[in-house]
């Protein structure tokens, strides 16, 4: 594909290249103003890029936009629905400009407004319902007619938690029958429902693959594990002296008192988390803490896209900063 | 097409600019129905519908009428939902466009009951062909009036703006007439003139284009032919400047066709503008992807 979209000398998406198979759910990651709405306004044919091409299941936007278009179905960021139209209108007139058949329309709209949980609202005007309720309806329009690929643009900005994981479901439920493609700047979003995650950063890819992988790959941590023992420094490493698996032992700031942190590795990422707990059950040591210290895909993101940091994908973080920060993944 | 235009009577109607439009088309031409015909007690509804139309009913109606057609999607970002959905820019505008049309004449079929009215009082009869006449000339100012709306309404999100700059350019085209008189008839200020439209020409090839050696072939070209022609014959210049803005005045044809005259090209002349300013509307769509 090869995408670039410039605006004077500034390019918005630059080069970027990426297929995605049937029935993928797959998240753009990245800051904002990083090109992800360019990226799928190109996608849904709004906009036209200036270098490259869209083939959507084998029909390109540009030569044959009305064939491609008929495969997409678009959420963007701000969802497109008429204020003055009851929700049931709305929809209808989505099926109508999506050319769906008559027959079994009626069926056909009430299923996607049960998967969405719009049906109380039916009778209502668009402009009287909370954001949440019309982010659903846009989403229900990008449903109509069964698109191949549903594509969406930040789907949960601006909804409170609750509304969040219910949308998250309805995204792994569309999953199962669609091609699913989202955005997001936020990194649990994302890695809660993608298959695979694009981190992009002005205009380009920095990273793909699956959240899991991301982090486990990127951070190059290599089966590090970070423990909290009830002892001293001096007790433990004399404790950890006849595991010759256990070769790097790091002591970090404790924080809990009358504990010690340390960093462990085995050789090149053994895993060495069943040698950790022998020996410390050995020798009488209460084992607090264990887990792993890859990095949280939100570490990633910072890391790839962060300015301050630097770009290089091999850059650490202080090993005290990872040992504070982050969850218990 | 049909689901737009069906979306955009509806939402006439339910805006209330469809009721506001049609309540203040026939307040207008009952006015000056009033002035017109029922005072000196004449039968020329003709004289009316002129009337009519040189004063709000386009510079101020159609405006209402068109602004809301492009820059209200555009502003509530539902154009996003029609130019990625499998409906062709061409079906957009034209079911955009003949929805507008559609309301006009409606209100020019309720317009029709005055003249009826006016048929069991009239002891000679009505100028049946003259009223035919400026009936067929209003409809086609109307279209015409409506594309540039349309036209107008594509280039901004905000709908205040839309409405005034119709306005504009709807007026300008009605006084072209007053305009074209006082324009000097000298061949040498004729040249510059028939310059400076080449230039433009070749100006908006190179905007659409971004191609500067055709641009400027294009413009070298035309002016060395402009000049060439004013050695060779400049009774061809003589009062060109008048000419060319009668020729684009709406209202000048206007005047003939309410004696009940119809020409082919006066007809041609409002139907191609029409046209032009509806293809208009879609290359602005177009180039705007493409921006």
């Amino acid at each position: 594909m090869n995408l670039t979209k410039r605006y004077g000398h500034h390019f918005a998406v630059n080069d970027l290249n990426f297929s995605i198979s049937a029935g993928e759910i797959v998240g753009f990651l990245g800051p904002n103003g990083a090109g992800k709405t360019t990226t799928m306004n190109i996608m849904t044919g709004f906009i036209a890029a200036t270098k490259g091409d869209v083939i959507i299941n084998g029909l390109d936007i540009v030569a044959e936009p009305e064939k491609a278009k008929a495969q997409i179905g678009y959420l963007p960021d701000t969802p497109p629905v008429y204020g003055d139209m009851r929700v049931d209108e709305y929809l209808s007139f989505a099926a109508d400009i999506k050319g769906v058949k008559r027959a079994g329309r009626k069926e056909h709209l009430n299923h996607i407004k049960n998967q969405v949980h719009i049906n109380d609202v039916s009778r209502r005007l668009i402009k009287n319902l909370s954001r949440g309720y019309r982010q659903r309806v846009g989403l229900a329009q990008a449903m109509v007619g069964n698109p191949r690929v549903i594509i969406m643009d930040e789907p949960t900005i601006g909804l409170d938690p609750k509304q969040i994981i219910e949308m998250r479901d309805v995204v792994k439920n569309l999953g199962k029958k669609h091609t699913v493609i989202l955005s997001s700047h936020i990194m649990q979003e994302v890695s809660a429902v993608c298959d695979r995650v694009m981190i992009i950063n002005k205009g380009r890819i920095v990273a793909q693959g699956t959240p899991e992988h991301l982090s486990s790959n990127l951070s190059k941590s290599g089966g590090k594990i970070q423990v909290r023992v009830k002892a001293d420094p001096t007790q433990i490493r004399e404790a950890l002296k006849e595991y010759t698996v256990i070769r790097h032992i790091n002591v970090l700031d404790g924080r809990e008192p009358g504990t010690t942190d340390l960093e462990l590795a085995g050789d090149d990422g053994a895993d060495i988390r069943e040698a950790v707990f022998r020996c410390m059950a050995k020798h009488n040591l209460p084992l607090l803490l264990m887990k792993s210290m890859d990095l949280s895909l939100e570490e990633v993101f910072l890391r790839l896209t962060g300015d301050i940091r630097g770009e290089a994908a091999g850059y650490e973080l202080p090993e005290e900063e990872t040992a504070k920060g982050g969850d218990p993944a | 097409m049909i689901p737009i235009y069906k979306k955009e009577i509806r939402a006439y109607f339910t805006q209330m600019v469809g009721y506001a439009f049609l309540a203040f088309m026939l307040f207008l031409v009952g006015m000056m129905f009033t002035f017109n015909n029922i005072f000196p007690q004449s039968g020329r509804f003709g004289d009316t519908l002129m009337a009519s139309s040189t004063s709000f009913m386009f510079f101020i109606l159609v405006p209402i009428l068109t602004m809301r057609l492009f820059s209200e999607e555009t502003k509530h970002k539902t154009d996003q939902l029609l130019f990625t959905s499998p409906l062709s820019v061409a079906q957009i505008v034209l079911g955009k466009y003949l929805a507008a049309f559609s309301l006009f004449m409606v209100g020019v079929g309720l317009t029709v009951l005055f003249p009826l009215s006016m048929v069991r009082h009239a002891v000679e009869g009505l100028p049946a062909s003259q009223i035919m006449g400026s009936y067929a000339g209003f409809i086609l100012i109307g279209a015409c009036c409506i594309a540039v709306g349309m036209f107008v309404s594509v280039l901004t999100d905000n709908q205040i703006i839309a409405a005034v700059a119709t306005f504009a350019v709807i007026w300008v085209m009605f006084v072209m007439d007053a305009l074209a008189m006082t324009m000097p008839v000298s061949a040498g200020a004729s040249l510059f003139f028939v310059a400076l439209v080449v230039l433009a020409v070749a100006g908006t090839w190179y905007y659409s284009t971004r191609h500067w050696l055709s641009s400027g072939i294009l413009a070298v070209i035309g002016v060395a032919a402009a000049i060439g022609l004013y050695i060779y014959n400049n009774l061809i210049y003589d009062a060109i400047i008048v000419r060319v803005l009668l020729w684009f005045s709406l209202y000048t044809r206007f005047g003939v066709m309410s004696l009940g005259i119809l020409n082919l090209s006066d007809i041609v002349y409002y139907v191609s503008f029409t046209a032009l300013f509806t293809y208009l509307t879609m290359n602005v769509i177009e180039k705007r992807r493409w921006r």
